[in-house]
């Protein structure tokens, strides 16, 4: 792995990210534009789940 | 953003093999239990074979997860929750995509995505294109019928989320197709190694048009055998004047593999998204080492509404003994998949993969790109044919070609070959995926 990359300070971006998009969707649960995009977001988040924050929960020994 | 950076995921693209591993066997288990306990197939077959969530510890336990076969798949089909069956992981209304497979093998498989497997159908094809040096500058034409087979779907949405710019070619000619990318400037295009010869042929010899000379700088082929064997891949290179890469996937399975910019002779398996294990044909035992080819058995470690899990691909493949001086840790599949298991077949008591006899064809000077295999049988005595079209100006040479054309597939298959020369232009053309090898033995050896 790059030395250059903090995988820590990444996943915790990634968490605190799924954390608001979470909260915006219970929000906005009655907001169909809300919702939906909410949902695509979280995709998006999961995709960066799968490239960073697997990989920190399995050094962290998570 | 650091368009120099080789790697689309430095952090996965370089792990360590061994948390590589560990990363595959934690992924392997949520990926298992999430398919036990939510379809119905897949906890019927594993109660069957009395394994459970909490079974899975080792790499050597997930061998004894039971294969799943694409019969299987057919078998529980076209039934409620319809049209996908009992495989089906998430509710029907999270099913965003319907895709179903060519059928070339039988019955099309249908498959289903919810958003977030299609935002990562999208996230491997991105491994994929990187790895070949698409980037933003890249205006991508995409010739494909954006239809119900998943095809290159995904590498148009990858070649967006990369930042290209995407010209959708569908619908579209051949011809029209050509003008378009000549119009536009197309730096990179996808296809089929049947289509992109395909399209250089008609641009040769239909509308006097040098595809080398339209500035296509790399192209990116998937659909079937042809960017992994060096000669085809020679063929495209020269005729477009750009670089070729493989890539292989599949609708049940995902976009698994790819070959990098360094083209080292095979695909990287994206290890990080993809479990590939190589199952001995003749004892299934699972092949650690390099040069020996097996069956592909592979599973999507984050494909959640139907998961492929153990998937017994029947591609063939083997691993390449040293790693690519890209610097990736994903393993390289040698050659790429040099076929599938139920093409290979024997004739004359040896056995026979199509794709060493394209390899010949194709290495052949005077020969065009098109041809066709015959296997039929005299009495009880098999026999093979081989049909080649001869380039305008190479007749008077082909006695000398049927000579070389004899003794190379000799020393490539070991089989002795009736040759039958016929003028350029003379054999079936195919739009994207070739049916070559005909077998009209009625009763074909096991």
């Amino acid at each position: 792995m790059d030395s250059g990359t903090d995988l820590a300070a990444i996943n915790a971006r990634i968490v605190a990210m799924k954390k608001t998009a979470l909260e915006l969707k219970i929000l906005g649960a009655d907001i169909p534009c809300i919702v939906r995009n909410t949902a695509r977001i979280l995709a998006s988040l999961k995709m960066l789940e799968i490239g960073f924050s697997d990989v920190a929960d399995l050094e962290s020994g998570e | 953003m650091n368009i120099d950076q080789p790697y689309w995921n430095p952090v996965l693209e370089q792990l360590p093999h061994e948390k590589l591993r560990r990363l595959q066997l934690r992924k392997f288990r949520t990926i298992f239990a999430w398919a036990y306990e939510r379809s119905r197939f897949h906890r019927a077959l594993y109660d069957r074979a009395g394994i459970r969530p909490d079974d899975i510890r080792s790499f050597e336990d997930i061998r004894r997860v039971p294969k799943v076969e694409k019969a299987m798949m057919r078998d529980i089909q076209r039934k409620d929750p319809f049209p996908y069956g009992d495989a089906l992981c998430v509710p029907l209304d999270e099913v965003c995509e319907f895709r179903q497979t060519s059928g070339t093998t039988g019955q099309p498989v249908y498959q289903a995505d919810t958003w977030q497997d299609w935002e990562w159908w999208a996230e491997c094809w991105s491994y994929i294109l990187w790895s070949q040096g698409y980037r933003a500058s890249d205006r991508v034409f995409i010739p494909f019928g954006y239809n119900i087979f998943v095809a290159f779907w995904a590498g148009h949405y990858a070649a967006e989320k990369i930042g290209c710019e995407v010209v959708p070619g569908g619908v579209l000619d051949t011809q029209a197709r050509i003008l378009k990318i000549q119009e536009l400037k197309a730096t990179a295009m996808m296809g089929t190694p049947t289509y992109i010869l395909g399209m250089a042929d008609t641009a040769r010899h239909k509308m006097d048009i040098d595809p080398a000379g339209l500035g296509i700088t790399k192209i990116t082929c998937a659909g079937e055998p042809g960017a992994g064997i060096p000669s085809t891949k020679r063929r495209m290179e020269e005729a477009w004047n750009a670089k070729v890469y493989d890539h292989a996937g599949a609708t049940e399975i995902g976009a698994w593999s790819y070959e990098c910019r360094h083209q080292p002779g095979g695909m990287h398996a994206n290890e990080a998204l993809f479990l590939v294990e190589i199952e001995d044909v003749d004892t299934g035992e699972i092949i650690e080492t390099a040069g020996r080819r097996g069956k592909m058995v592979i599973t999507a470690l984050d494909r959640l509404a139907q998961p492929c899990i153990r998937f017994d691909s029947k591609d063939i493949i083997e691993w390449a003994p040293e790693p690519c001086p890209c610097g990736r840790t994903f393993r390289l599949i040698k050659g790429g998949v040099s076929g599938r298991a139920d093409d290979i077949t024997k004739v004359k008591g040896v056995l026979l993969a199509p794709a060493s006899i394209e390899e010949v064809v194709r290495g052949m000077d005077g020969l065009g790109d098109e041809y066709e295999v015959i296997v039929d049988k005299l009495g009880d005595v098999d026999r093979i044919k081989l049909k080649v079209e001869l380039m305008p100006g190479a007749e008077e040479r082909a006695k000398e070609i049927e000579g070389r054309l004899k003794d190379q597939l000799r020393l490539k298959t070991n089989l002795g070959y009736r040759i039958e020369f016929y003028d350029y232009g003379r054999l079936p053309r195919y739009e994207v995926k070739a049916k070559r090898f005909k077998d009209l033995r009625k009763d074909k050896p096991v």
